[in-house]
């Protein structure tokens, strides 16, 4: 079999090498920096998303923790509200409740005062009236002699009167 | 005993008429480099079967990593994305100047790398790109200016260091893989004379059988190989590869 020699150039091996060369290129780009860097570009991308998602899922709960928070805050701001107002209308209660007893008080003690003045006016009255009666029997026996009622009366009046005042 | 080293066997010759160009020979070169694109190819498809973006293989590992170290490659050298286009030129160059310096381990083959007209073919491929990468940079005045730089009288030899850009690079690659193949040769023959010479000495019929076999070609061939086809392989593929991203990164530097 022929051979060519050691170191030579032969133009068609060189045109043929040269399209091989081009093929080659082809081959290599079509079947291997295509589907790698697309597959690379599709997990850069995938990761970008999953970063992207974790920022957005954290700003939402951010959002969720501040609302949280400050619905939190107002509960605890209305909770103490709500004390607030129940203590101040238990102490006005109670207060309104010692002023409303005092008050019944004081009534009561008023209308006995009055009861007891009364009662001890009706026994006053009575009293004289008895002792009116008495004196007049006892005059009338002591006197043996009608006098004019009325006069008696008078009498015993100003005899009362003066025994009042001088009691 | 005779020791010759030749060309590459020419399979076919398919007469054309035309001059300069002269007939198709369809050597052993380029039945050789159409192995070596299958195998490339048939490597390509296999390590990228079943790409998935998440729980990769271990082949799709490779492949990415492959594509990754052949980026980061063309991007420290040339300090930018801006010859990203380059990449799968300079993987091609790589992979086939590779596969065609080591295919000759199995020794049927031949490298379509001991063929000056590979490397030839490949040096003005990168030539035309440097070249267009100036034109490109400079316009055609510019690139045509740069010849008379830094005076006018530098112009020949401007003109001649230009052209040893591309002669440079085929005839180093190729020469160091016709090296490899030369010393390889000379090393087998020595082995072969040395092992008969050391057999012929038993007396009789026997010495004679066992002078035929060359018992001393075991072993240190291989160890030989590790440097001349394997790194001598290797290495200049590296270094056609990372001449072509300089050249054309300086080229388009102005």
């Amino acid at each position: 079999m022929n051979t060519q020699p050691l170191v030579t150039l032969v133009p068609w091996t060189m045109v043929a090498q040269f399209l091989n060369l081009m093929i080659q290129l082809y081959l290599i780009k079509r079947f291997l920096f295509k589907p790698i860097n697309e597959i690379l570009e599709k997990r850069r991308q995938a990761a970008d998303k999953e970063i992207q998602d974790a920022r957005q899922a954290k700003e939402e709960a951010d959002d969720l923790k501040n609302q949280y928070e400050s619905g939190i805050a107002k509960a605890r701001e209305e909770a103490a509200r709500i004390v607030q107002s129940a203590q101040k209308e238990a102490q006005g209660r109670a207060d309104e409740l010692v002023q409303e007893a005092q008050a019944k008080a004081a009534g009561i003690k008023a209308q006995a005062e009055a009861d007891i003045a009364q009662e001890r006016k009706k026994a006053i009255n009575e009293v004289k009236n008895e002792i009116g009666g008495l004196a007049m029997d006892i005059a009338g026996k002591v006197v043996e002699k009608e006098i004019d009622e009325a006069d008696h009366k008078r009498l015993i009046d100003e005899f009362i009167k003066n025994v009042g005042e001088a009691s | 005993m005779e020791f010759d080293i030749s060309g590459a066997k020419i399979f076919a010759r398919i007469p054309t008429g035309i001059p300069i160009l002269g007939d198709i020979l369809i050597t052993e070169t380029i039945v050789v480099s159409w192995i070596v694109m299958l195998i490339i190819t048939g490597l390509c498809i296999f390590l990228t079967r079943n790409l998935k973006v998440e729980k990769i293989s271990k082949r799709q590992a490779i492949a990415e990593m492959i594509v990754e170290a052949a980026t980061n490659l063309v991007r420290n050298n040339t300090g930018g994305t801006k010859f990203d286009s380059l990449i799968p030129f300079v993987s091609t160059i790589f992979a086939t100047s590779i596969v065609s310096n080591l295919i000759s381990l199995i020794p049927i083959f031949r490298s379509p790398t001991a063929d000056l007209s590979t490397e030839a073919a490949w040096a003005i491929v990168v030539f035309a790109m440097i070249t267009a990468n100036k034109i490109k940079a400079g316009g055609v005045l510019g690139y045509l200016k740069g010849f008379t730089e830094p005076i006018p009288v530098m112009t020949p030899f401007n003109m001649l260091s230009e052209l040893a850009t591309p002669v440079s690079m085929a005839c180093r690659h190729f020469g160091n893989i016709l090296s490899g193949i030369v010393i390889n040769g000379l090393i087998y023959a020595a082995l072969a004379i040395a092992s008969g010479a050391l057999l012929g000495l038993i007396p009789g019929a026997v010495g004679d059988f066992l002078s035929n076999i060359p018992i001393l070609s075991v072993g240190l061939p291989a160890v030989l190989s590790v440097y001349f086809d394997w790194f001598t392989g290797a290495m200049q593929a590296f270094i056609f590869t990372m001449l072509t991203i300089m050249y054309i990164a300086n080229a388009a530097e102005g």
